[in-house]
This record gives structure tokens, C-alpha cells and sequence, in this order.
């Protein structure tokens, strides 16, 4: 630095202030400190409270003070109210530890008004290593501390606006799922009542013919009760498992049955439904399951013997395919469209667009069901 | 034969309450006694000696069907079967009970889980199948039907 070559420090600064007079000529180095754009100070750390001894043009324009109010002073004149505390305390830190530093502090005019000012301090020795001055320049920055505020101002608004919807969504969701939790417990509860009702008339009566119809009616409104229990104890209650509510009818018809002479024969895959579609399907397999029960398995002309129940399920080409097949004597008294259990069956095809074939595999039957897989299923699998 | 199970029923619903206890009854088990609300299943679970106390986790008091498994399992009076629309609401724990019977039930599903229930309490470990609609708890899942 130049400064360290200076043989008397003290001086300087008046020989730069005689330069000052002789405009241009003299020291050139002097004369550009005086005539920079950049706002540049001297301060003297060895006078009594480190007072300003050298301030150029730009420095009186910059502040709006005139010389003779600067020198002599301690910088601190620049401070104000809103002046960071934190970054007049660095300044401090870095004078008394004799090193530079540099801070964006708040500033105050002689006027009042402020301006951001990117300050950087050095020190300066002289050869000895003995502190000589402190050399100080000042840059305004405030549109630069403006846009930052002005960013940050605008963060933080679109902050607090996605923190104020996200909790309106949140409490929306958590008002949905409570009501969802209680439709779907009222459900389940209003479906167990249906049951038990049905169970209770049917007590009461003697007539078989009646019994009959009435135990019909309680197997379906059951295959929609356990619809609704799988649906809603699966994590995703807009998908339904055929091949799972299969299981679970087939365990529920049999082993309650006490017809041990019935082996189920199960050859299931996943099949993955969309929840709408599941009520008409399993209402359809209970058709079939509780058909081949009922019918296929009555009166065996050998009085009895172990009966075969078998339920396959897969998945070829872009297809459901439901079998549900019997070795029992067939369905001599099943296969009339008088029966409502058929016409049920029947409907639900035609709502699903399913083919439906019966075919008499002799002995026994065999019930082909065939649904087209939706695109939209295809889609939600991968 | 089997020595048939007393039962207790804890269910807020008079319907559901009734079909129950036929049902039970049909099942050939008895039933010692029906209470609505968690104070009354106390008490009763107090007064009466029963094997199998069939809870619903909503009483006409609230959610408090824990609080009755809770208090009987400390007890050890009897063994708490969860029967619930909302199996959800049970804790990991299952509160010291056997299960979960999940509402709605079929009459068949309930028939088998008295059988099912009435081996694994008389002659441990059950030798039926699980009925469809029932879950084990931790605690007896490692008991009565550990993995292979």
C-alpha cells in the first residue's frame, strides 16, 4: 500500500489537504482519493476517540454534512435508531482488534434520512507494524437492501400464505375423514341391524318355504356386509379384491355349513377392482357360491359323498374371469329364468357387460363369468 | 364336548345386543349378561363370572370400550373380544384382549368365531380355522396360531 510508504504519517493527510488547493497537481495519488466517485474517510486510532481527519467530496455528498462537521468526530455521527446494534458492534470488534472488516449497516444522513451502506475498514500501518490510520469507504447500497427487503417481504408473504392453506386444507381433510369415519361406522352398523332383524323374523317362523327365502335374503345382504368390511379395512377403500371376499365367502358358507363333505377347491389371483364395481360382482359370486351349495350338492344320487366346490379367478387379456364349477347333479332346477336368483345374476352381467356361460360339465356345472377390465383399471396398476 | 363358554355382551344397541345373545345361545354357550354403557360393563364385569366378554369399543357413554377391555383384563375376571365397526380405533396393544371380531359380522362368521373362541379357551391352541372377519391380537396371533 502506499500509505506504508508514507515516512510521517501524521501529515498526510494535510499534505493531501494541500492538495486539495493545487488541484491536480502534487501527489496524484492524493488527488484521486479527493476526486473518486467512491465515499472515502481517514480516521486517526491514535487521537482520543479515533476522530475522522481526512473525508473526501464524495463522503460530504454521500452523508450531506459539511467537512468542517466531520472532521474532528468519531464515526459513530452515522449511526441512528434503527441502526443495527449487531453490525455496530463488528465495527467495534474488528478497530479493536486492529483488522479489517466488511458490514451493510443502516446510516443517517445530516438530514435524517438513511441509506445502506456497504462499509469496508482497513487498517493501516506503517513500516514498523505500528497502527498508523484506519481507512474506511463507504458504497450506498440501499436499492440493493431495498429488493433484498422487498424479496424477502414477498417470501415471506407466499409463505404464510401456502402455511394459511395448507392448514385450511388440513382441517378440511381431517372434517372428512371424521365424516367418513362416521358414515362408513353407521353403515356398518345399519348393515349388521338389516341382518339381525332378518335373523330374528326368521325365528319366528315355522314354514320351511319362508325359512328358505329368508336365509336367501340374509346370505346377500351378508355378501354386501363383508363387502363393505373389506372395502373399508383395506388401506385403499376405492379398490376392492374379488379373489379375498372369495375367500372369505367360501370359508364363511362352509365352515358354518358343517357340510365337511364339501372340499373348496380355490385357484384364486388377485383380482383388483374399482370399489363401485365390487357390490355387483360379489353379489354375483355369492349368487354362484351359494347356488352351487344349495342346489349342486342336494340329494346326490348316492345319498352323499364328497362333493367338489372350485372357484378360479384370472386375469387374461384386458379380462375378468370368474369360474365357479360343481361335481354335484348339475342344475336341473336352477338354470329356469323363473328364479330370481338367476335373474339376479342375469342383471348384474348386463350392468357389469359381462358374458355369462353356463355350461353342464357333467357331472356338475361349470359358471363362466367374463368382465372387461376397465382402461382406467389398467391404468391405476402400473 | 366341550365345555360351553359364558359370555358377556357389551353393546350399546338393544338390536344388536339381542341378536347376539340368540345367537350365543343358539351356539349352545350362555350368556350371563348385556351392559350399555362402560360403568355398567364394569360392574357386571365385577359381579358375574364370565370366559369371553364380547366388547363394542362405542357405548352409549362414548368411545369407552377400551377403558372396559382395560379394566377387565386387569382383572383377569374374563377375556376381552373386541366387536367393532371401527376396528381402527383398537390400539397396538389390543388392551390385554384376544381379537377383533369386525362389525358387520355374519351370522355364519359368528358362529365359527364361538367355535374357534370357545377351543382356544377351553383347550388352547384352537384347532378350527380363523373365521373369515376375525383378527387375532399380537399377544395370542403368537400364541394360538403361530407362523410355520
Amino acid at each position: 500500500m502506499e500509505w506504508k510508504r508514507t515516512r510521517e504519517p501524521a501529515d498526510a493527510w494535510h499534505m493531501t489537504d494541500d492538495l486539495h488547493v493545487e488541484h491536480g497537481k502534487g501527489d496524484p495519488f492524493a488527488a484521486a482519493i479527493r476526486a473518486t466517485r467512491m465515499s472515502m474517510i481517514i480516521t486517526d486510532p491514535r487521537q482520543p476517540d479515533n476522530p475522522v481527519v481526512f473525508a473526501n467530496d464524495a463522503f460530504l455528498r454521500l452523508t450531506g454534512y459539511e467537512r468542517h462537521e466531520v472532521l474532528g468526530k468519531n464515526c459513530r455521527f452515522l449511526q441512528g435508531p434503527k441502526t443495527d446494534k449487531a453490525a455496530v458492534e463488528q465495527i467495534r470488534a474488528a478497530i479493536e482488534e486492529e483488522t479489517d472488516v466488511s458490514v451493510d449497516i443502516l446510516n443517517y444522513r445530516k438530514d435524517g434520512s438513511t441509506f445502506w451502506n456497504a462499509l469496508y475498514i482497513s487498517p493501516v500501518s506503517n513500516d514498523k507494524g505500528d497502527l498508523q490510520f484506519f481507512f474506511a469507504s463507504q458504497l450506498d447500497v440501499s436499492d440493493r437492501k431495498h429488493s433484498e427487503s422487498r424479496i424477502n417481504a414477498d417470501k415471506d408473504r407466499f409463505e404464510k400464505a401456502v402455511k394459511e392453506r395448507t392448514a385450511e386444507l388440513e382441517a378440511a381433510l381431517d372434517a372428512q375423514t371424521t365424516l367418513l369415519h362416521e358414515v362408513d361406522h353407521r353403515v356398518k352398523n345399519n348393515l349388521q341391524m338389516i341382518s339381525s332383524l332378518i335373523i330374528m323374523q326368521r325365528r319366528t317362523i315355522r314354514d320351511e318355504g319362508t325359512r328358505r327365502s329368508l336365509t336367501t335374503m340374509l346370505e346377500r345382504i351378508e355378501a354386501l356386509s363383508t363387502v363393505h368390511r373389506r372395502l373399508y379395512q383395506s388401506k385403499d377403500v376405492s379398490k376392492f379384491d374379488v379373489a379375498d371376499f372369495a375367500k372369505d365367502l367360501v370359508t364363511d358358507l362352509l365352515t358354518a355349513s358343517g357340510r365337511a363333505e364339501i372340499s373348496p377347491a380355490l385357484d384364486l389371483q388377485p383380482i383388483i377392482i374399482s370399489a363401485e364395481k365390487a357390490t355387483p360382482i360379489a353379489l354375483m359370486v355369492n349368487e354362484l357360491v351359494t347356488n352351487a351349495l344349495k342346489h349342486a350338492f342336494k340329494s346326490k344320487p348316492d345319498g352323499m359323498s364328497a362333493g367338489r366346490l372350485g372357484i378360479k379367478m384370472s386375469q387374461p387379456d384386458g379380462h375378468l374371469n370368474i369360474e365357479v364349477s360343481d361335481d354335484g347333479i348339475g342344475m336341473a332346477d336352477a338354470n329356469g329364468d323363473a328364479s330370481f336368483g338367476m335373474r339376479l345374476i342375469k342383471s348384474l352381467a348386463r350392468q357389469l357387460r359381462a358374458e355369462i356361460e353356463w355350461r353342464d360339465t357333467g357331472p356338475g356345472t361349470k359358471v363362466v363369468i367374463s368382465i372387461p377390465n376397465e382402461p382406467q383399471e389398467k391404468g391405476n396398476v402400473s | 364336548m366341550i365345555e360351553p363358554l359364558k359370555v358377556l355382551i357389551i353393546e350399546d344397541e338393544a338390536l344388536l345386543a339381542m341378536e347376539l345373545e340368540s345367537l350365543v345361545e343358539d351356539a349352545g354357550h350362555s350368556v350371563v349378561g348385556w351392559a350399555t354403557s362402560s360403568a355398567e360393563a364394569m360392574a357386571m364385569a365385577d359381579a358375574t363370572e364370565a370366559d369371553i366378554a364380547f366388547v363394542d369399543i362405542h357405548l352409549s357413554d362414548g368411545p369407552s370400550g377400551i377403558d372396559v377391555a382395560k379394566y377387565i383384563g386387569e382383572r383377569k375376571s374374563s377375556t376381552v373380544v373386541f366387536m367393532t365397526a371401527n376396528p381402527k380405533r383398537i390400539p397396538d396393544h389390543f388392551a390385554g384382549a384376544i381379537g377383533v371380531i369386525a362389525k358387520p359380522y355374519t351370522m355364519n362368521g359368528l358362529t365359527s368365531a364361538l367355535r374357534y373362541l370357545q377351543e382356544g379357551v377351553r383347550r388352547p391352541p384352537p384347532v378350527s380355522a380363523r373365521p373369515a372377519g376375525f383378527t387375532l391380537s399380537p399377544a395370542f396371533e403368537t400364541a394360538w396360531a403361530p407362523a410355520a
